[in-house]
């Protein structure tokens, strides 16, 4: 069974949500997201990656030998990390200053080379475009929503404007290590919650 | 045997043709990187040297940076005040710091250039409060006495940051240190010079 | 008997899962044993801190009570909230508070040690460490000004317990002077105040020094200790590894040059007597062998002297027992008692 294009490009959002449900990608999902626009940029610079290295890896899987592909995702991977983090440096100063030291780990960060192997290297290159797009989006917005979750309530603030008055004390571990563990963790939670509740419901659905 | 060996061109091939493609953006962008970066310490030796219109680095013959600013493009005649960075050990981190004095020892500016101290302590040396255009932190240190630059724990004027100790007197301490230095080189005044 | 024998590859008897040894102990009244032993701290820190510290162990106890039972209601388990262990819960987070921090800390904090800290794990016996430390490492990393600086003065006292130094407590005044004399900035000062520690020794022990709420009064602990030693319910080996530790690591390291330090001040100062008879010792948290207890308390021991002695923090309590938690299982394991004969 073959999924559409549209299917291709959504299921990332929730249903194989890189984080949520994939579990893949903890390491920048955990390390910037201390602040929302600190998680759109990794989103979006993963993002890039990932539609780069998919479409290369997608062009180039015929003449692939099996046994090296690993270090030829790896290689293909990290020079487009190289070129995102040059090109930041030159023209996203700010962003960069804030995800400097982040952006090198988007090499190793599982989701890429994760679709490089599971789905890249045996799709078509369209779809393996759409899959990459797909996937960044998600990563995207569940980084997005955790960055907003941690910003708010670790620094009072929401891109940079504050959202109490000034007797609002920030519950300061959010914006630290810890803080994001506590976040993906309910988060997951709240995914698998809602999983069991649906699987309920249909067991309900066929009993009846 | 021959396998191994069309491995190994692949991927050699592979890592070829990466370098090239990684050559090729480095330098589209390094003008850019440069630009930047210079952009950065330019619009920093404007902030902590105010009055200088001319802000030249000099190298000592030990191999210590500093910078003059002079009040006009012309060099020959005596710096309005100095420029130097200035390194603490904070509580995670090596705190950098550019300050700006004039000959009078007094402090015209500082600005941390790098800090990676714990968020909302440590890290509140930079922060700007809302409405607000620079650190309420780092402003203290403007028109304070270089020589007697020392946070409020020791003596001194600077209030330090609320939990965090260890940074603020990392950064004050290591002003001093530096305007210590200038003075050993005859560059400021002390007080006593002053009042003589 | 008329079953006829098994073949060896085939269980002989069912084993449900431990304990099986019965016993007429029942949780509640361990629990409650607990609560009736800290009462004399309790009263103690009445006494020293006011009206206040009842306040704030009363919201401490309260959330902690309000939080377990909707968080059963909500999970549709048996309400355990009267078993007594979700008190202990949150009369220990309260101890562990300095008495003039605002009132949603002690809220804040037990809702966070009963809630994640017990009942995300499983609630009661799953917990990996102990709720109200859990708690108060919380309260420390997002509210650390409040948590180390909302001192007040005992009744009758100074933070210091010195008349000459106000504004710190002990522990943190001893780190500021052995620092001093380490970076070698006014070292006659802080000898001078090294060797006042001595005339410390009598408020530390009866509690008229500056601290966590219930932590000060040293005698009014060891009171409830006995009482829960002479009842059996807390083992000897981890205090006494724990405070045998603290002190020879004290006198080795804690005084200017080696086999000097002053080790009756690091006994009595800080949360060592309430971590090591009242937290460290927590039955779910703490290894269930005598021999993992030995370790368990050394452990602790040393990760608390090192935190006084070279860490961030002028106390280590807290820590050191949250990390040796996390170590119980594996000290359990490997310290399982062999099957005689086997």
């Amino acid at each position: 069974m073959k999924r559409s294009l549209v299917q291709e490009f959504t299921k990332g959002f929730i249903d194989e949500n890189p984080i949520a449900r994939l579990v893949l990608g903890l390491c920048p999902a955990l390390a910037v997201t201390t602040s929302l626009i600190n998680g759109i940029g990794m989103g979006i610079a993963a993002t890039f990656v990932l539609v780069c290295s998919n479409t290369i890896v997608s062009m180039i899987k015929g003449v692939v030998p099996k046994k090296i592909r690993i270090p030829i995702f790896i290689v293909v991977i990290a020079t487009f990390v190289t070129i995102v983090e040059m090109v930041m440096a030159g023209f996203a100063p700010v962003l960069y200053k804030a995800l400097g030291i982040y952006v090198p780990l988007i090499v190793v960060n599982c989701i890429i080379l994760g679709r490089a192997e599971a789905f890249a290297s045996k799709n078509s290159v369209g779809r393996s475009i759409l899959d990459g797009l797909g996937m960044g989006v998600g990563f995207t917005m569940i980084l997005a929503v955790i960055g907003s979750i941690r910003e708010i309530l670790g620094d009072g603030k929401i891109l940079g404007f504050p959202l109490f008055g000034p007797d609002f004390e920030p519950v300061l571990i959010m914006i630290l290590p810890p803080g994001a563990f506590f976040v993906i963790g309910i988060l997951l939670g709240i995914f698998k919650w809602s999983d069991l509740r649906q699987e309920k419901k249909k067991l309900q659905s066929i009993v009846h | 045997m021959s396998y191994t060996i069309k491995l190994a061109v692949t991927l050699g091939i592979v890592c070829i043709i990466a370098a090239f493609a990684l050559g090729g953006v480095y330098e589209i962008t390094k003008g850019r990187i440069a630009f930047e970066r210079e952009r950065v310490m330019k619009e920093a030796l404007q902030n902590v040297l105010p009055r200088a219109k001319n802000i030249i680095q000099t190298t000592t013959p030990e191999g210590k940076v500093y910078f003059r600013g002079f009040a006009a493009e012309d060099t020959s005649a005596a710096p309005v005040g100095y420029a130097i960075l200035a390194y603490g050990k904070g509580y995670s981190s090596t705190i950098q710091a550019l300050v700006g004095v004039e000959k009078s020892g007094e402090i015209t500016g500082i600005q941390i250039l790098f800090q990676q101290e714990t968020p909302g302590l440590g890290a509140k040396a930079e922060e700007v409060l809302y409405g607000e255009t620079d650190s309420w932190f780092q402003r203290q240190f403007k028109g304070a006495s270089g020589l007697e630059v020392a946070v409020d724990k020791d003596g001194g004027k600077i209030q330090s940051i609320t939990g965090a100790t260890i940074t603020s007197r990392a950064v004050a301490n290591s002003i001093k240190s530096e305007m210590e230095w200038l003075k050993k080189e005859g560059l400021i005044l002390s007080e006593s010079d002053r009042l003589y | 008997m008329d079953e006829e024998p098994k073949t060896d590859s085939e269980p002989k008897l069912t084993v449900s899962s431990s304990p099986h040894i019965y016993t007429t102990e029942s949780i509640p009244k361990i629990m409650y044993s607990v609560v009736a032993a800290l009462m004399p701290a309790f009263i103690g820190a009445l006494y020293f801190f006011g009206w206040r510290a009842l306040w704030l162990t009363a919201i401490a106890v309260l959330v902690s009570i309000v939080t377990e039972a909707i968080i059963q209601k909500f999970r549709k388990v048996d309400i355990t909230v009267t078993d007594g262990s979700v008190i202990v819960t949150g009369i220990l987070l309260a101890f562990n508070l300095p008495a003039g921090v605002p009132w949603w800390i002690p809220a804040v904090g037990a809702f966070f040690a009963v809630a994640i800290g017990k009942h995300a794990f499983g609630g009661l016996g799953f917990n990996p460490m102990n709720p109200a430390l859990l708690g108060r490492a919380f309260l420390m990393a997002s509210w650390p000004v409040h948590m180390t600086t909302d001192w007040t003065n005992p009744h009758g006292g100074t933070l210091s317990g010195l008349a000459a130094i106000t504004g710190s407590t002990p522990l943190a005044v001893v780190k500021d002077a052995m620092k001093d004399i380490s970076d070698g900035v006014n070292v006659e000062g802080a000898q001078s105040v090294l060797e006042s520690t001595r005339d410390l020794y009598f408020p530390l022990f009866w509690g008229r020094v500056g601290g966590c709420i219930g932590e000060t009064s040293v005698l009014l602990l060891l009171i409830g200790a006995i009482y829960l030693f002479y009842k059996r319910y807390i083992p000897y080996q981890i205090p006494v590894a724990y405070i045998g530790s603290v002190i020879i690591i004290a006198w080795i390291f804690g005084g200017e040059g080696y086999f000097s330090g002053d080790w009756i001040f690091h006994v009595l100062a800080g949360g060592l007597i309430l971590g090591a008879f009242f937290m460290a010792t927590d039955m779910v948290t703490s290894p269930s062998s005598p021999k993992g207890q030995w370790i368990f308390g050394l452990g602790c021991g040393v990760i608390t002297m090192v935190i006084r002695l070279v860490g961030g923090y002028p106390e280590g309590v807290s820590y050191s027992i949250l990390l040796m938690n996390l170590l119980t299982p594996l000290l359990d394991r490997y310290t399982r008692p062999k099957v005689f004969g086997a």
